[in-house]
């Protein structure tokens, strides 16, 4: 049982992880029938499918403390309430590249993330994550798989790869943008810090994949003082994208799918 | 008075959606009760999270199970911990599967000591074709048709065939 006192922590930190796979998973969904080959074409709409379905079990998890049912968390809220970070937000424009970078640098912070609520005091939320972190873990390499390829393909696979990267790699660190009350989750052993250092351990990961496919990656964590998705800041395009997503809901909120 | 056998046997006359083997075979199973005789609870473990063959499961175990005399009342409900795996399938769920062409993944070989278990999993290679048992297969894909297979080649006998993932 989470003390009162944490509820909303918890509830922010569980919405970070679920708004993250929401629209990222909705971002890689516009891969399905258009992938550069079938085999990724299959692969990027799996991955589509476990990160929209981890999402909708953390909504459920959320729905059911606060009585307004998954869907309406999903759903029912306006852009300041959601708490992705900007790097999920980043639009693809189909180039292959920026969907690998974009994904490489998620899926390895989010299996961190789900590995440290992995071993959280809350036994039901540590066995959920267990199970996210299982299947995220097949994304992740994947995602090394691609990195690999694309790196030490050389010419223009590298270039533009090294290009995504280093474009990515602001909004990247952005990541870690704690969420409101997330120092408290820490203290009381429901979000446990891992041995390894958080950010150093994504970045060490990261680099030994990028490293020795031939990559550079300027990492850095976000200045303390940066305010980003975590808190609910987010730009006019994250609007306008919530209500294309959202448009279905707004029509007839009590429909059943 | 029902009991827990009875409901045991009816579930084992339903397949999962998507592959020919019965719900108890692919382990999801986790608690069947039965209580004051009349209502029945099961607790399942879904292979992947969210897996969309979960309300056809739901459905067709609360048809077959309120259908037995004496059952007033079904509560179904699904569970993650304990995490389901791949061990948790029968012997004769792992034959049914290999019929369809579906190979299962090997136990992996012991725990490393000091290793944490989220490092450890990862599917090891099927150790044979299930159509002409040559060793000699490649990943084709690491994702399948649905969420928990992947896709092999055989190059022996030039045939596709799915893997399950270990998760």
């Amino acid at each position: 049982m989470i003390p009162n006192n944490l509820q909303q922590p918890m509830i922010d930190l569980l919405l970070s992880i679920a708004d993250d796979k929401f629209i990222l998973g909705h971002r890689i969904a516009d891969w399905t029938g258009l992938a550069p080959m079938l085999e990724e074409d299959i692969a990027f709409s799996s991955i589509a499918q476990d990160e929209l379905a981890h999402a909708q079990v953390l909504y459920d998890t959320i729905g059911a403390w606060t009585g307004r049912g998954g869907d309406h968390v999903a759903y029912g809220r306006s852009p300041s309430e959601y708490r992705c970070a900007a790097l999920v937000e980043v639009p693809d424009e189909l180039q292959w590249d920026v969907a690998i970078a974009r994904q490489f640098y998620c899926d390895h912070f989010d299996l961190l993330r789900l590995g440290r609520l992995a071993r959280s005091k809350d036994a039901q939320l540590a066995a959920l994550a267990h199970r996210l972190a299982a299947e995220e873990r097949v994304h992740v390499e994947h995602m090394d798989h691609w990195i690999t390829q694309l790196g030490k393909a050389g010419g223009e696979a590298r270039e533009r790869t090294q290009r995504s990267l280093d474009r990515l790699a602001p909004a990247a660190s952005m990541l870690f943008e704690p969420t409101e009350g997330m120092s408290l989750l820490e203290a009381a052993g429901l979000y446990p810090l891992a041995e390894r250092d958080f950010f150093s351990a994504w970045r060490e990961d990261l680099t030994r994949v990028a490293g020795d496919a031939g990559l550079n990656l300027r990492l850095s964590l976000p200045d303390s003082h940066a305010v980003g998705g975590r808190r609910g800041r987010h730009d006019a395009a994250f609007a306008a994208l919530l209500e294309e997503i959202t448009e279905v809901y707004r029509v007839e909120p009590m429909a059943q799918w | 008075m029902v009991c827990r056998e009875d409901i045991l046997s009816v579930l084992r006359t339903i397949d999962d959606p998507e592959m020919p083997i019965s719900i108890v075979d692919l382990g999801l199973i986790e608690r069947v009760e039965v209580e004051r005789g009349a209502h029945v609870h099961i607790d399942l473990l879904p292979t992947f999270v969210g897996c969309h063959a979960l309300p056809m499961m739901e459905r067709d175990i609360r048809g077959k199970v309120s259908a037995i005399p004496g059952v007033a009342e079904v509560t179904v409900r699904f569970l993650f911990s304990p995490p389901w795996s791949v061990d948790r399938i029968s012997e004769a769920g792992r034959a049914a599967l290999k019929g369809f062409g579906v190979t299962v993944p090997r136990r992996p070989p012991e725990h490393i000591p000091g290793s944490s278990q989220l490092v450890e999993l990862g599917t090891p290679r099927p150790a044979a074709c299930p159509f002409c048992q040559s060793s000699h297969v490649r990943l084709e894909s690491a994702f399948g048709p649905t969420r928990c297979r992947m896709i092999y080649y055989c190059e022996d006998c030039r045939n596709p065939f799915e893997h399950l993932k270990r998760v």
